[in-house]
């Protein structure tokens, strides 16, 4: 599962201070690393996910995500803002911490989607959270998430 | 104190990430507060960790965290506690408390009313459990059956409408060779047909994935595709459904054994493979046996047209209502034209009204008896006005797969009775389809109209009555249908 991330697709001390900002960031790597044909399909894709309801739940932390024929491959992409950014969270919090979930429009039922499944309970544990914040390297919070998809925290 | 138990089920829209933080949530509280809980997520890869009836059971109560359907009528008489997903993420604490503290009040499923009486809220209870597991089983099948209904009924309505508007540039309008030829009409006439031709696979494709979701559609639609191709009409496809979503269910009952991480292969690979080729299998003998069906009913046919009316009345009457479009109503209208062109216009009138009858019964009631009907089926009971009068049987088909051990035989008296009169007048109609937009050629015009009339207008009032004894003489509800989605 190691494909789904790695450093270069995270982006810590990310200047963007609004959900379109952050978005141009997730957007950005995707392009860059060959996650996305096409980094308005992305950004467009995320929105709509964001109108259906908010991906924020707590502490600061969303879960952007989207799936559509613009993503080429499955990643996990993460992009932590200097500054809080209004996101409509469960607990009223802004949000600075963005694990986005980019899935093809083909995945339906992949082992991929158990990985991001394994993602999202994994983010409920809040030891999980307190070592993604803690982590001070694109290495290092890689391998948190690393090995939070690989079930180990299922 | 006896530790509590809890079952929930929880799901959005897109299935990747909420549905598993809420699954999650609900856990890691229930363990900090010493509940026992069991967590069925209905995410993308389809339904997992799946409840079985006696853990429900056996719960104290029920949580469903969702944003889409996580079929609730299997929760019918526990107390029940229904939040969006997200309140699954944000407060699960509050919701496992709702149960434990008895806070939760007990549900009780609209449609439970459907089948039985007051005796339903004694369900819950322990005793009479033969008949309660025996009514729930009928009650699931009617579950699976409605889902297919309901997502054939704008194939049906599409099609068929646009079928009915090409006829209104001729009859034969969509016939290259003939002079009626029009090019529109004829895009129409195929347009129509494409849609109309997709009823009995979708028919049988959603009532699989009633059954087994979309592992169970794609196999659903294949065997619809081959019930239809085959000539084994709409019961075929209710049929090729029902088969198809069980084997799915017997599929993931074998590769049980697989390891968890190849689960990926089985929905994209195992399923589809495995399914297309045991429906298939399945499928084939069956359609056999039905072809030659009604080859031998044709033959039949043929030979009873020279007793008396009465009786062949009643045998193609009851042929056409049988299955709307199925092998028998084929074998009546297939010879019917094949007499016309042998020069006999007495048989075809009697299958055109047979045939045009039960739509019409279905309208007319929808009309008579408003109150029995949903809004959604009293909108499709008023285009059954235009595809009866355009001889396109079908249109009754969603009403009758609702329950077909009582309104098929009413369709099937109502149709009798239109041929039987129309045979007694001695009505000619040259014209193997059209309805009455072929009224100007046909010999006996008025008797004819009167026969089908007579018919529809006994069959409605039949069929309303027994909408109105199926609701306990309660209007509808607006939204009692709503689960159906």
């Amino acid at each position: 599962m190691k494909h789904l991330i790695n450093k270069d697709f995270i982006l810590l001390q990310a200047t963007a201070s609004s959900q379109q900002g952050v978005f141009q960031a997730i957007a950005d790597i995707a392009k860059k690393h060959g996650i996305a044909s096409s980094a308005e399909a992305i950004i467009e894709g995320l929105k709509q996910r964001e109108l259906q309801s908010t991906t924020g739940f707590q502490d600061g932390f969303a879960i952007p995500h989207t799936q559509t024929e613009a993503v080429v491959k499955p990643a996990i992409i993460i992009v932590r803002t200097e500054t809080g950014i209004e996101w409509e969270s469960f607990d009223g919090q802004p949000a600075f911490f963005f694990l986005s979930l980019l899935i093809p429009k083909s995945e339906a039922g992949s082992t991929h989607l158990q990985a991001l499944s394994a993602l999202s309970r994994a983010l409920m544990d809040e030891e999980v959270r307190q070592s993604m914040l803690d982590a001070t390297t694109n290495e290092q919070l890689a391998n948190i998430v690393a090995t939070a998809i690989s079930g180990g925290e299922i | 104190m006896v530790k509590k138990k809890i079952v929930a089920a929880t799901g959005c829209p897109t299935g990747i990430a909420h549905t598993f933080m809420a699954a999650e949530a609900l856990k890691k509280a229930a363990e900090k507060m010493g509940v026992e809980i069991k967590v069925e997520t209905h995410g993308q890869v389809g339904v997992e960790n799946a409840l079985s009836p006696e853990e429900i059971k056996e719960a104290d109560g029920v949580i469903i965290a969702a944003d889409k359907d996580v079929q609730a009528y299997r929760f019918h008489g526990k107390p029940l506690v229904d939040v969006p997903v997200s309140k699954g993420i944000r407060s699960p604490e509050e919701l496992i408390n709702q149960i434990v503290n008895q806070e939760a009040s007990t549900y009780y499923d609209s449609d439970y009313q459907e089948s039985g009486n007051e005796a339903d809220k004694m369900e819950v209870d322990e005793r009479d459990q033969a008949t309660k597991q025996n009514r729930r089983w009928v009650h699931s099948i009617y579950k699976h059956l409605m889902n297919g209904v309901s997502h054939m009924l704008p194939f049906v309505v599409g099609g068929g409408v646009l079928i009915a508007v090409s006829f209104l540039f001729g009859i034969y309008s969509a016939d290259p060779d003939h002079e009626q030829y029009n090019e529109f009409a004829a895009l129409l006439n195929q347009v129509g047909g494409l849609g109309f031709s997709l009823m009995v696979p979708i028919l049988a494709a959603f009532i699989a994935e009633s059954i087994s979701k979309r592992p169970g559609m794609v196999v659903g639609f294949i065997g619809g595709l081959l019930a239809d191709e085959g000539g084994a009409g709409f019961l075929g496809g209710i049929l090729a459904g029902f088969i198809a979503g069980y084997i799915i269910i017997l599929l993931q009952k074998l590769l049980k054994k697989m390891p968890h991480s190849l689960n990926g292969l089985k929905s994209i690979f195992l399923y589809p493979v495995l399914g297309i080729f045991l429906i298939g299998i399945v499928m084939t003998p069956i359609i056999q046996p039905l072809t030659s069906l009604n080859e031998g009913l044709m033959d039949f046919l043929a030979s009873v047209q020279s007793t008396n009316p009465l009786l062949l009345g009643l045998i193609v009457g009851a042929m056409c209502g049988f299955d709307m479009g199925g092998p028998f109503n084929k074998a009546a209208y297939v010879t019917g034209t094949l007499l016309l062109s042998e020069g006999n216009l007495y048989f075809m009138a009697g299958v055109s009204a047979a045939c045009i009858a039960p739509p019409l019964i279905i309208a007319f009631a929808t009309v008579i008896f408003p109150k029995y009907f949903t809004k959604e089926e009293r909108n499709a009971g008023a285009v059954n006005f235009i595809l009866g009068s355009t001889h396109i049987t079908e249109g009754a088909i969603p009403f009758a797969a609702k329950s077909p051990l009582i309104v098929l035989p009413i369709i099937m008296f109502g149709s009798s009775i239109a041929a039987i009169m129309t045979y007694m007048f001695g009505v000619q109609v040259p014209a193997p389809h059209g309805g009455f937009l072929v009224l100007p050629v046909v010999t006996g015009a008025f008797q004819w109209v009167l026969s089908i009339l007579v018919g529809s207008l006994i069959g409605a009032f039949l069929y309303g009555l027994y909408r109105k004894k199926a609701a306990h003489n309660k209007p509808m509800r607006s939204d009692q249908y709503e689960t159906f989605n």
